[in-house]
C-alpha cells in the first residue's frame, strides 16, 4: 500500500498541471459580474450545478489576441 | 474566446455555457466581447480573487495565465488546457460532446 501510494504521488508529480486545481477537483464557486450593454449582471458557478457543464476560459487581458 | 464562439453551436447542443473570465473591468470585457464578435458572458474578476483561487495568478503579470476548465454538472473539473494549449478550444469541445456529457 505504501508503495502504491508512493508512486502514486510519483506518477501524479511527473504529471503535474502546473495549475492549482487537476482533473476531479470540485471547482471552487464563485460570483462575478459581467456587463451586458445595460446592467451588471451576477454569475455564480453554483447557478449551473446539475443543469449545464461549464466552460471556464480564463484569458490574460481584454485586447490582447483572440 | 473567439475559437470558443466559432464552437458555440456546438457547445451549447451539449448543454455545456461558457464563461470567459478575466481581471479587466466588466466595461472593458464587454467592449472586448463586442469587438471581436463574443456573445458569451465575459466576466469580471476585478481584483483576481477568482483567479487567485484557481491557482492561476501570474504576479509578473498582474493578470491569469490563459487556462480553460472544463466543469461538469456536478461542479468537478473534467477537462483542463494551459497556456498555449489553451489557444486551441478541440480537446474541450469534443470532451462535452461524449455521449454521458450530454445527460
Amino acid at each position: 500500500m505504501v508503495l502504491c501510494a508512493r508512486l502514486s504521488v510519483e506518477q501524479q508529480a511527473k504529471a503535474a498541471t502546473p495549475v492549482g486545481l487537476k482533473l476531479g477537483d470540485v471547482a471552487p464557486d464563485f460570483k462575478l459580474q459581467y456587463f451586458d450593454g445595460t446592467d451588471l449582471k451576477d454569475v455564480s458557478l453554483s447557478d449551473y450545478h446539475g443543469k449545464k457543464n461549464v466552460v471556464l476560459a480564463f484569458y490574460v487581458f481584454a485586447f490582447t489576441g483572440g | 474566446m473567439k475559437n470558443f464562439q466559432q464552437n458555440l453551436a456546438k457547445l451549447e447542443a451539449a448543454d455545456t455555457q461558457v464563461l470567459g473570465v478575466s481581471m479587466d473591468s466588466p466595461f472593458a470585457n464587454k467592449a472586448f466581447a463586442d469587438q471581436i464578435g463574443v456573445t458569451f458572458p465575459l466576466l469580471s474578476d476585478w481584483g483576481g480573487d477568482v483567479t487567485h483561487k484557481y491557482g492561476i495568478y501570474v504576479d509578473k503579470y498582474k493578470a491569469a495565465r490563459r487556462v480553460n476548465f472544463l466543469i461538469g454538472k456536478d461542479g468537478k473539473i473534467l477537462e483542463e488546457q494551459i497556456d498555449k494549449d489553451a489557444i486551441d478550444p478541440t480537446k474541450i469541445v469534443d470532451a462535452c460532446q461524449r455521449p454521458k456529457m450530454k445527460n
